[in-house]
């Protein structure tokens, strides 16, 4: 093998074994098996996780980060979490509570100060203040509550996560089993061997049906060696525990095992910092050392493309669902279809494009998905509706691999655009690539949105008996159909050609972006489980930069540049 | 002439008009879109889709000027420029079939859109459990009920529909001696308890005389409904049994004597008698374990019509409708602490034609695109053999 085919597996290597490097299990800290700890399995939320994603979640609902410094020291969630449970005294001055509303600040008679995050202790005193003003809060429909109001109805609702968490093993204020069955956050004891599986008993119901459950008994001796600080004991008793939860019930047990693992890898961010380095190398090849540069990108591309598709893999397995369950998936998912095709198209046409768009894409899906991640598990179990792997995984895949067609024909459009405006003298051909690849992506986008919107309608049909109920998310992907149908007939009737088909290609990354998210903020109709507030802003400033990029893709050639025989009369 | 009717022909046919449509009805899409926050997807789609012109109300009068086509128009627009264009290009090699089977698809879709708007019924059934219920109701329509109760065994059943209860008509209610005077009807109606301010009540007999009723505008949200209402006046011959206020907010059916008949009245859900009967024996609303996330909804019904002997039970649950006589039965809601099961009724005689549409489509749209993709790479291979 010559050494320049070499470079992209090379590339690809060193990228996959940076990601890996999160697999290695955590040193122990201070002697205590947190790690064994963290994979414990649970059931939280109607599934089975391990401790490691509950407490990982919560502390992202609660403080939006998964770890925190405190006290000169990284503590990360499942620590935090275990001083949650048994040391209420040291977590309820640990800084976790972020809030930054300056009125909500201001009701707790707290200063808005450079650092936004507070302890318990701070909230304590606030607390019947704090729970009157968002019971009025809530009164008000979600969409119409100001600022304040969504700002209090949200610490109210972290703040009671924080609580029933703290009640979930043992009550912070005194005996009292039936409070404890009630208020707790997950259930920690698995179902006796030939149960229903999904029978998992919380401490509470446990002390309520009678004789001493073992499994309570040994999470007392785990939490009194976590009081006392005792790593020996702590790590015995965690060991027995484990021990206990295999004998009845292997399939949480390995399950939970799996997601602490998938929890590590985080894939889909590393998969995010690889493609920006992907984007960047590439950037860098269109400067200096073209030939190296551009295999090590696409190299990089697909190292890429190979921990995403690990990740979505892992969710399917994982979730036992097909691979869009939630909005945070579909952006997963869009991104992957698109590096997908990406790939493709470059072994198609070799010209670096679609490399180019297919990391762009890929880091930018990833990068919003991330953002919609806030909610906690992003594998929430599925309403009764949507309970149907069938549909989920026929209209829901098909649709969304529409939107990624929509929008991987809108990022080549703009990587024309912007081609025409940076490059002094763009070579045909690849211009040429560039309107070819542009159409036939544009009609494998028809296909795929065409026929996910019927399957949808096939889908109403089945379960709420209409096949078309013009309801908004409905007329989303309507609208993306009309539009690259019109699209196709523009260009075959000659109403429109490169420039024109381009820039109507940019505008489909409009249409789908808010056919996608725009229209669950309208918050009608019977899609809006996928509601979302505050990305108002992002929405329109993505509208309004496609917007821009259009009109640029519509003015002449090099249009910033002086005419050559202009800068010659300035020179004369 | 025949120069005039060729070129409304060839505008017809023209790829132009297709753009046209599908400009006018990408922008109809958006508007019912957002006119749904204000007049919810009902009165939305009224408005902008199953409309031929959408109607400007010019303000501060009564009356209203279209403004621009609605998807009726556009829709029929599109439809005949398909038909027509395909007709004109009659193309028919190998290469186009795809283009024709798709276009065949289009033409299914619209048609069965059409149906569905012109025959489409949407009723509910809502069974208690342990109870049988052998009508479907009307959620917009309601209808007076005068009821003989007399017979104990078996009650006389006449329904004046809502559209027939005009103010100042006189309706007669056949095989009985009666007729009813309407008196006034509200499409929309609030009511309060009349207070010694308000003015003298419009009913003289019955629960209205001590009720105030206030005309209301008609709401629209998808989860509101009307209160009408109306006064009615029975008659038998000259005889008059008085004023009363009939309206679905009312509980109890109020009634009177006629030459020792019971006759009760009653402002109700427009109801459909169906040939058969279902009784709910079991509603079962499950959430997943520790959460309040609802996982499944389904109603255990018993199926009868004694006209064919038929009876046995059918479970109802989401995505899982029974289709039976016609009608398609869905889960649809459910209230009164889980006992009592909503059933959503659609009658579509078009409901298979989008299935037909969706395989013809996809078909086609596959079939196409692999032809071109086909001579694209060949293309690619002559010109790489010409380099």
């Amino acid at each position: 093998m010559r050494i320049p085919k070499l470079i992209p597996w090379a590339a690809a290597i060193v990228a996959v074994a940076f990601a890996a490097t999160a697999l290695l299990p955590a040193a122990r800290t201070r002697g205590f098996d947190l790690d064994r700890f963290s994979r414990l399995p649970v059931l939280e939320g109607g599934r089975v996780k391990p401790l490691d994603s509950v407490a990982r979640n919560s502390l992202l609902l609660i403080r939006s980060q998964q770890a925190f410094t405190w006290q000169g020291r990284t503590v990360g969630a499942d620590e935090w979490l275990l001083d949650v449970l048994f040391r209420p005294e040291i977590a309820d001055v640990q800084p976790v509570f972020f809030i930054n509303d300056p009125e909500v600040l201001g009701l707790i008679g707290l200063r808005q100060t450079s650092d936004r995050y507070f302890p318990f202790r701070d909230l304590e005193a606030s607390l019947d203040r704090i729970q009157q003003q968002a019971a009025a809060a809530r009164e008000i429909d979600s969409k119409q509550r100001t600022r304040f109001q969504g700002a209090i109805v949200n610490l109210f609702d972290r703040i009671y996560l924080y609580y029933r968490l703290q009640n979930t093993l043992q009550m912070k204020t005194g005996p009292g089993q039936d409070d404890l069955a009630q208020l707790a956050a997950f259930r920690p004891l698995p179902p006796a061997a030939r149960a229903r599986p999904d029978g998992w008993r919380g401490v509470g119901e446990a002390l309520r049906a009678g004789p001493m459950d073992p499994g309570v008994e040994q999470l007392a001796r785990i939490g009194d060696a976590w009081v006392k600080q005792d790593p020996i004991l702590f790590n015995v008793g965690v060991a027995s525990f484990e021990t206990l939860i295999q004998a009845e019930s292997t399939g949480a047990a390995s399950h939970a095992r799996y997601e602490v693992l998938f929890n590590r890898l985080a894939p889909f961010y590393a998969g995010m910092v690889i493609y920006l380095l992907a984007l960047l190398v590439l950037f860098a090849s269109f400067l200096w050392k073209r030939d190296v540069l551009q295999p090590a990108a696409f190299g990089l591309l697909a190292a890429g493309a190979f921990v995403h598709t690990l990740g979505l893999a892992s969710r399917i397995a994982l979730q036992g669902r097909p691979p869009v369950t939630n909005l945070y998936s579909s952006a997963v998912f869009v991104g992957w279809v698109t590096v997908v095709a990406g790939i493709f198209l470059e072994r198609m046409y070799r010209r670096g494009i679609g490399t180019a768009v297919a990391a762009a894409v890929g880091f930018s899906s990833l990068i919003v998905a991330h953002h919609l991640r806030g909610d906690g598990d992003t594998m929430e179990m599925m309403r009764a509706v949507l309970d149907s792997n069938f549909w989920l995984a026929t209209h829901v895949v098909t649709i969304t691999i529409g939107y990624s067609g929509t929008f991987l024909a809108g990022a080549l459009a703009i990587g024309y655009a912007l081609r025409r405006q940076l490059v002094p003298r763009p070579d045909p051909a690849t211009t040429k690539a560039l309107v070819s690849m542009t159409y036939g992506v544009v009609c494998f986008a028809l296909f795929f949105s065409f026929v996910g919107t019927v399957l949808g309608g096939i889908w109403a049909d089945q379960s709420w008996g209409r096949f078309w109920g013009w309801d908004p998310k409905e007329n989303g992907a309507l609208l993306i159909v009309l539009w690259n149908a019109l699209l196709l007939h523009a260009r075959w009737g000659g109403y429109v050609r490169e420039k024109g088909l381009m820039a109507m290609a940019i505008f489909g990354n409009v249409i789908t972006s808010l056919s996608w998210f725009g229209v669950n903020m309208l918050g009608v109709g019977l899609h809006s489980y996928g509601f979302m507030e505050g990305a108002v802003w992002s929405l329109s400033g993505f509208v309004a930069s496609q917007l821009g990029i259009m009109a640029l893709s519509l003015l002449p050639q090099q249009f910033g540049k002086p005419h050559p025989a202009s800068a010659e009369l300035a020179g004369k | 002439m025949l120069r005039a009717s060729r070129r409304v022909f060839d505008a017809l046919t023209s790829l132009k008009l297709t753009i046209v449509c599908l400009v006018l009805l990408m922008v109809l899409v958006v508007a019912c879109t957002l006119a749904q926050v204000r007049l919810g997807a009902f009165g939305a789609v009224n408005a902008y889709i199953r409309s031929f012109f959408v109607y400007w109300n010019v303000p501060g009068t009564e009356s209203a000027i279209p403004v621009f086509p609605g998807g009726g128009l556009v829709g029929l627009a599109l439809t005949a420029n398909l038909i027509a264009a395909q007709l004109k290009r009659l193309d028919l090699s190998f290469r186009k079939l795809g283009l024709w089977i798709v276009h065949l698809g289009l033409i299914v879709l619209f048609v069965g859109e059409f149906v569905t708007g012109f025959f489409q019924v949407e009723t509910q059934l809502a069974i208690e459990e342990g109870k049988t219920v052998d009508y479907v109701e009307s959620t917009r329509e309601r209808e007076l009920a005068v009821i003989d109760t007399t017979d104990a065994d078996h009650d006389e059943v006449y329904a004046i529909p809502e559209a027939l209860l005009v103010p100042d008509k006189y309706i007669e209610v056949p095989g009985t001696p009666l007729f009813i005077k309407v008196g006034a009807f509200y499409p929309n109606s609030e009511m309060a308890r009349r207070g010694p301010s308000d003015p003298p009540a419009q009913a003289t007999m019955g629960i209205g005389t001590g009720i105030n009723v206030i005309e209301a505008a008609s709401v629209s949200g998808d989860d509101q409904s009307d209160q009408k209402a109306a006064f009615v006046e029975p008659f038998a011959g000259p005889k008059s049994y008085g004023v009363w206020l009939v309206s679905d907010a009312l509980g109890a059916p109020q009634s009177f004597i006629h030459e020792g008949r019971t006759y009760s009245l009653s402002l109700r859900r427009r109801r459909e008698y169906l040939p058969f009967a279902m009784t709910l024996k079991r509603f079962q609303h499950d959430v997943y374990p520790g959460t309040d996330i609802p996982k499944n909804f389904s109603s255990l019904v018993h199926l009868s019509r004694p006209s064919t002997g038929e009876a046995r039970d059918v479970l109802i649950y989401m995505n899982q409708p029974l289709r039976y006589a016609g009608k398609a039965f869905y889960q649809a809601s459910f209230g009164k602490n889980d006992t009592l099961s909503i059933l959503q009724v659609v009658e579509n005689p078009g409901w298979l034609l989008p299935y037909a549409s969706c395989l013809l489509v996809a078909g086609g749209l596959l079939l196409h695109f692999a032809l071109g993709l086909r001579r694209s790479a060949a293309r690619q291979k002559a010109a790489a053999l010409e380099a």
